[in-house]
């Protein structure tokens, strides 16, 4: 609505930039008309237009929290190889998007130089999605960024080569809000609390509504309560799975704990239809401590599951459809993790996920 | 150190190594962005402390709007006076994720300007991302991000800013034109987007095919997937050319969902009445199998995390629709869908209940009912095994009337 | 719905805000409900309700606020 100040007229409910302004004239010619894509090497793919035309993306892994400068740096790249037409992708890579085939060594060239991991095509190890974790939220159970560039220097090869057996797609979520979903990946990495929140029981009143509050909880194990004359909360410390959702709407029920806040490993989902349908990932590891600025026990965690899935899975299979041709005992056996009554599911529906049959490899 | 101010012994160790380093983004930011040197020293007591320096709560945002911007107030401002007030801004990404070096090298001077000079590119939902400022300046960062053709995303109870996969600008194998869908979408809600009206967050994404490579199936209340309806087109030459590759019967024929491929003498045949739209066999020889030329959209619904009642993927609601023809008609069928659908939530839903938790609250049945959709067995694994039906047809005993309506 | 009501319902959404400040926070669904109802008897739709909660939050008499969810607040609770 038009807000006059200083001749300048307000401007609110534009939505974003047209899109048909910032595709490379390649595009816009071929919108609609690629034919065919050939992935030619880790990171570098060719589509063909039913014109013949061919347009070229080069794939380089990014930080996702990236400075002005590196903005800048990458539009200087743009402009230098591809007339300034760039992407970025859903995991947080970028794409050079080229029309000249001999600009391609040239740019990989230059991006390796500046540090740029060139690759996460195929079947490669994707980049990491991820949340902001202790870089910028307050629910955060672990950092985000720092276990992301723990992994990927780890796992570097896996994302510039292509010999998975299929493409591996890990993702990381700093808590159970999962800010991204992450719980549809080959790997996916959670931030846990297994304490339950304290109770501000002074504060609760004037921070919080406490019907919300109660409605927040999973398991109802937040229940009203006087406490002190003032109307309060109290959490059932026997049902509480401490999710942490309580803190989500009331300030006054704090749950981070850095002793025992930690990361959950959960393997073998997929959001793609291929060959089988989209599933979530399911509890392989409970819990591993916060351990910054490296997280090696999450680390050895994440290559025992590679490796195994690595050794094991036959080419094509994603992490999931290798340990439903295994069984999940047998992933539980090569990969040496525990077994235990937190891997099996208590919450709602959880009695669908019990083995009514007579299978069982013995 | 990181930065200039703070020592940082923890975070230094994460500038080594071959993958880029977030640490050194912060630094080079830092280096401008005295606040953003705070920020770093926070997050180096985040990881002494292992625990997070964020207060919960305090309000930030624009004039009118409801969302947009993401209020964050560090709890140690004394310590990092700069982190005291260090929002986000959600900025409505160009659709597809595509930018030129003009417009973006103007965003960064206005990140430098307004803010810490720090973005995502992405965050979770699709926005850009543009962290560091303080309430009074995010006023003149978002004017001058809307000179430049940007308005805020959506936050809170609202519409958030729809996404889409690079669809047809560059893939061979989008059913339709998920870029324009997501525009127009986002256009037409601009008012559900800025002015948060329902009992919670809403998420649209646009995928070009069930490769989902938007996620739309895991991360949307309303994923709208392309897909087709005829035949899968088949050069049998290039089928013999991936044969020289790899053996076709082990890797593509075996591996269809529905068995609805045969590969004999050097001849793929496929019995598209029982294709499932997988892709697999597309992906495993996109120069010999494209996707038929009756192409539309399914749409799911549902889809949503683990809180409260437990993570969802979508189940279909539409199991194909011609969208490419509803283009036509400026996607008259989705906009009603989609508002019936928001009508129903808001008559019915509670609190920070999503769509998903509703419809499986008061049954499915009658959330299709109530948005005037009928049941199909698309939209189910298989019909209930338990014989609880609240039958709502009874016959009574009556000379006049042979049935009544319960 | 003509400008005496609009002002009317304008009146009396501010004043539920400030009647229930710091006992109940009133998401804008919330109050299009209360709106709807109370002026029933003069056929206010949910409609007008929304277009006079834009107004309020255009001009700024009511502000959003967010604490797990979206709500409406006056201009002097916005605090750290």
């Amino acid at each position: 609505m038009p807000d006059v100040d200083k001749g300048t007229v307000r401007i609110t409910d534009i939505g974003p930039p047209n899109y048909e302004n910032f595709l490379p004239p390649i595009i816009k010619k071929n919108y609609g008309k690629w034919l065919y894509h050939e992935i030619l090497k880790p990171g570098v793919m060719v589509h063909v237009s039913e014109t013949g035309d061919k347009l070229y993306t080069v794939r380089v892994g990014s930080t996702r929290i990236v400075s002005s400068d590196f903005v800048r740096e990458i539009s200087d790249i743009a402009d230098k190889y591809c007339n300034g037409y760039l992407r970025f992708t859903t995991r947080n890579n970028l794409e050079f998007l080229l029309d000249k085939e001999e600009n391609i060594e040239p740019l990989i060239k230059e991006l390796q130089a500046l540090g740029f991991p060139v690759g996460g095509m195929d079947h490669s190890l994707g980049n990491i999605v991820h949340t902001q974790g202790w870089l910028h939220c307050h629910t955060s159970a672990s950092d985000a960024s720092g276990v992301v560039k723990a992994l990927m220097d780890e796992f570097y090869d896996y994302f510039v080569g292509d010999k998975l057996p299929a493409k591996v797609r890990m993702a990381f979520a700093c808590c159970l809000n999962m800010c991204g979903s992450v719980g549809a990946s080959d790997i996916a990495i959670v931030g846990m609390h297994r304490r339950p929140p304290t109770v501000m029981a002074d504060r609760v009143k004037d921070l919080c509504e406490i019907p919300s509050t109660i409605a927040a909880c999973p398991v109802d194990a937040v229940r009203p309560k006087t406490i002190n004359g003032k109307p309060s909360v109290e959490i059932d410390e026997d049902r509480c799975v401490f999710c942490g959702n309580c803190y989500t709407v009331c300030p006054a029920l704090p749950i981070a704990d850095p002793l025992n806040d930690g990361l959950a490993i959960f393997v073998g989902g997929k959001v793609a239809n291929a060959r089988t349908k989209p599933t979530f990932s399911k509890l392989a590891v409970p819990w591993l401590p916060n351990n910054p600025p490296r997280w090696p026990e999450v680390i050895e965690a994440v290559r025992t599951i590679l490796e195994a899935y690595k050794d094991g899975a036959r080419k094509g299979e994603r992490v999931g459809e290798w340990i439903e041709r295994i069984g999940w005992p047998k992933f539980f056996k090569i990969t040496g993790f525990e077994f235990t009554k937190y891997h099996i599911d208590d919450f709602r529906l959880g009695e669908a996920t019990m083995n009514y049959s007579n299978y069982a490899r013995l | 150190m990181a930065g200039t101010k703070h020592k940082t012994p923890l975070l230094d160790d994460l500038k080594e190594g071959k993958w880029p380093s977030f640490v050194k983004e912060l630094e080079r930011a830092a280096q401008k962005s005295p606040r953003t040197d705070d920020l770093i020293g926070l997050l180096e007591k985040s990881y002494r402390d292992h625990i997070p320096h964020w207060k919960h709560g305090g309000m930030a945002g624009v004039k009118g709007y409801g969302g947009g911007i993401v209020g964050r107030f560090s709890d140690s401002p004394e310590e990092f006076p700069g982190t005291k007030e260090y929002h986000t801004a959600r900025i409505n990404q160009i659709e597809g994720f595509f930018y030129t070096s003009d417009v973006l090298r103007k965003l960064a001077d206005i990140c430098d300007e307004h803010a810490g000079g720090l973005f995502n590119f992405h965050g979770s939902t699709g926005d850009i991302q543009i962290l560091g400022f303080k309430q009074e300046e995010a006023e003149e960062l978002f004017q001058k991000c809307a000179q430049l053709g940007f308005d805020l995303g959506g936050s809170g109870s609202a519409l958030r800013t729809p996404s889409c996969c690079v669809g047809q600008a560059r893939c061979e194998w989008a059913n339709y034109d998920t870029m324009h869908v997501t525009d127009n979408l986002t256009r037409e809600f601009q008012n559900e987007i800025h002015r948060p009206t329902f009992n919670y967050k809403f998420k649209i994404k646009c995928a070009g095919c069930p490769n989902d490579c938007i996620a739309s199936g895991a991360r949307s209340d309303l994923s709208i997937v392309g897909v087709w309806k005829d035949n899968i087109r088949i050069d049998q030459n290039q089928v013999a050319e991936y044969a020289k590759k790899f053996d076709i019967k082990k890797y593509v024929v075996d591996k269809c969902p529905t068995h609805c491929m045969d590969y004999t003498d050097g001849k793929l045949t496929i019995d598209d009445s029982n294709c499932v739209k997988c892709m697999h066999c597309i992906n495993s020889m996109p120069k010999a199998l494209r996707p038929g030329l009756q192409k539309g959209a399914q749409i799911r619904i549902g889809a949503k995390v683990p809180m409260v009642q437990g993570p969802r993927l979508g189940f279909i609601l539409v199991p194909f629709y011609d969208i490419n023809k509803d283009k036509e008609e400026d996607y008259a069928f989705l906009k009603d869908l989609i508002r019936k659908i928001w009508d129903f939530w808001d008559e019915y839903g509670t609190n920070r209940e999503r769509v998903g938790e509703l419809i499986q609250r008061v049954g499915v049945g009658n959330f299709l009912e109530a948005i005037e959709l009928e049941p199909l067995p698309e939209m189910v694994e298989h019909p209930r095994a338990n014989p609880f039906i609240k039958f709502e047809e009874y016959l009574v005993a009556d000379e006049e009337e042979e049935s009544k309506e319960g | 719905m003509t400008d005496e009501q609009k002002q009317k319902i304008k009146a009396f959404t501010v004043n539920l805000v400030k009647e229930y400040h710091g006992k109940k926070r009133f998401k804008p669904l919330d109050l299009e409900r209360e709106i709807e109802q109370n002026f029933q008897s003069e056929n206010i739709t949910r409609k007008d309700a929304k277009a006079v909660i834009k107004e309020l939050t255009d001009s700024g008499e009511l502000i959003y606020g967010y604490a797990g969810g979206s709500f409406l607040a006056l201009p002097e609770d916005q605090t750290q």
